[in-house]
């Protein structure tokens, strides 16, 4: 089974971190993956994508025009990556700040206030890790356990109480995800 | 071995390390800043010297005194970068001194694009600088590739005593993927004596600037460097030939085009299209697998590259001899190529898969 999935949305919303470490968690969990990032010259707020695929088998091409699951972070990304969901794909978006109706019917959608979310937690720059928690939830991409594996190794220099509202965003993440399964 | 997910511009400068790599300088371009920044730290780890030269002519004369001192030394950049080097690598050439550099590619020409593109071919293996001299051109499609052929590059370049290239284009630069790392190398240095001016013991025959050379001599230079291109390099071209057999159509790409080229031709093998792929690992020399093929099967040759219009082009033609169509497909300037462009531009020349 190869499944890609594409991150976008703009500098600084943890696009990037969040598919590094969606890959990691599949290579721990002895899958094959690769990881592209793609962003242009500015330093801050530019638009910002990644592509990660994750595989039994050995990836061959890591570059693919359509994903099986497209994360949006904001309406730009929205509107210049909407399309690139195969039929029958999942999109997960970023309710808190994509207000727009979304006209694709062929794709399974899945809305999650994860600004909101990671807001009322404590700290908006868990906002990516509840959209992990999310995929997680609703796809089975890598199991929560290895997921927490990968967070307790990113965080373990940093103050426990880091780790713990990550931890809290991946919880609601996953609930969102899972109501959606 | 060990295991690890890496960057490709961090594989590559890590396995340069293991390789025996103890002097880096370079200048920032993107996409290849990630190599610099990494041997910033990495080379004082293992008792080598980092310099963010002021200028890429600055840097890559640093590699010239670095190497002229027997040190394994490295230089990387991106196409514009690697045009201010020209002179410099050409003096590598003429001073006949091993050394290393990288080619991150990117759109051209001119300042170009910063995104991914495989533009840089015919500078690499036609003239990476003034004066006639060769290079080997190593073009690895995946990062365990690159840090293989990084590793041994400077074998070839001591061996061979002039300046190694390896070329790749942006995605393999930024892409992350598992490569196994092999051991760090234990280095003989009587090998260098016959360059490493330190150790030159009286010999007036070693200089750090080379002086122009009475004619007859420089001729004489030229000439058995013109042996080493023409006799021994042949034998160290390398290529990948997938699915030849029985093909009737022969896709030839190199690096990241090669990758999503293959997963195009897995595609159309499983719709009944017999096609196959010859895939460069040596870029000069330039592997001798299409001259080689049955034509009385083969019905086209296809050119794809992440660059337009397809610079490979010439040294496909050079091997087919007339003897099949030649087809092209590429996408340019920082677009990147895409399975489903790959695919249907094969499936639209071979009329199958449809």
């Amino acid at each position: 089974m190869k499944k890609s999935f594409v991150f976008s949305g703009s500098g600084g919303q943890g696009i990037m971190s969040a598919g590094i470490m969606l890959a990691h968690t599949a290579i721990d969990m002895n899958k094959h993956s690769t990881y592209l990032p793609e962003y242009g010259p500015e330093q801050r707020g530019g638009s910002a994508k990644c592509t990660v695929i994750i595989s039994d088998g050995e990836i061959i091409s890591p570059l693919t025009k359509k994903c099986d699951n497209l994360i949006v972070m904001n309406e730009q990304a929205y509107a210049k990556f909407g399309d690139s969901v195969k039929e029958g794909g999942l999109l997960v978006l970023n309710s808190s700040r994509i207000k727009e109706e979304i006209t694709r019917e062929d794709v399974k959608v899945l809305a999650v206030p994860v600004d909101d979310i990671a807001l009322e937690l404590g700290n908006v720059k868990a906002a990516n890790i509840v959209l992990i928690g999310a995929l997680i939830g609703a796809t089975d991409v890598v199991s929560k356990d290895a997921f927490v594996a990968s967070l307790e190794e990113k965080f373990k220099t940093k103050k426990p109480e880091i780790l713990e509202l990550n931890l809290k965003a991946l919880e609601k993440g996953i609930e969102f995800g899972k109501a959606a399964k | 071995m060990e295991k690890r997910f890496m960057k490709g511009c961090e594989a590559i400068a890590e396995a340069a390390v293991r390789g025996g790599c103890r002097f880096f300088a370079g200048y920032p371009i993107t996409p290849q800043n990630e190599i610099p920044e990494y041997l910033s730290w990495r080379l004082p780890e293992v008792g080598g010297a980092f310099v963010q030269g002021e200028s890429e002519v600055a840097s890559i004369n640093m590699v010239y005194g670095a190497a002229a001192t027997g040190k394994r030394a490295l230089t990387s950049s991106s196409g514009p970068g690697i045009s201010l080097k020209a002179e410099g690598i050409s003096y590598l050439a003429s001073a006949q001194l091993p050394a290393v550099i990288v080619n991150i590619s990117r759109g051209g020409p001119g300042l170009g694009s910063i995104q991914p593109a495989q533009s840089d071919y015919l500078q690499a293996t036609k003239a990476l600088g003034h004066g006639g001299f060769r290079a080997m051109v190593f073009a690895p499609a995946t990062l365990q590739e690159a840090v293989d052929l990084t590793y041994n590059a400077w074998e070839y370049a001591e061996r061979d005593r002039g300046p190694v290239l390896i070329l790749m284009d942006g995605c393999l630069g930024a892409i992350m993927e598992e490569v196994e790392l092999p051991p760090m190398k234990e280095l003989k240095i009587e090998n260098t004596e016959d360059w490493d001016l330190s150790r030159a013991n009286g010999r007036t025959d070693a200089h750090m600037i080379t002086p122009i050379l009475p004619e007859p001599a420089l001729e004489m230079l030229n000439r058995a460097k013109g042996m080493v291109y023409n006799m021994m390099w042949p034998m160290d071209a390398k290529a990948e030939e997938y699915m030849l057999d029985d093909a009737e159509y022969v896709v030839v790409a190199y690096g990241i085009a090669a990758r999503v080229a293959k997963e195009a031709i897995n595609e159309l093998r499983a719709k009944g299209v017999k096609i196959g792929m010859i895939r460069p690992i040596t870029l000069y020399p330039f592997p001798k697998s299409i001259e080689n093929l049955d034509y009385s099967k083969v019905k086209g040759i296809i050119d794809i590259e992440m660059t337009i219009p397809a610079q490979m082009r010439d040294d496909i033609e050079l091997q087919v001899k007339g003897r099949c169509p030649v087809h092209e497909y590429g996408r340019s300037g920082g677009m990147l190529l895409d399975d489903e462009g790959v695919y249907n531009a094969i499936a639209e020349i071979t009329g199958g898969g449809n």
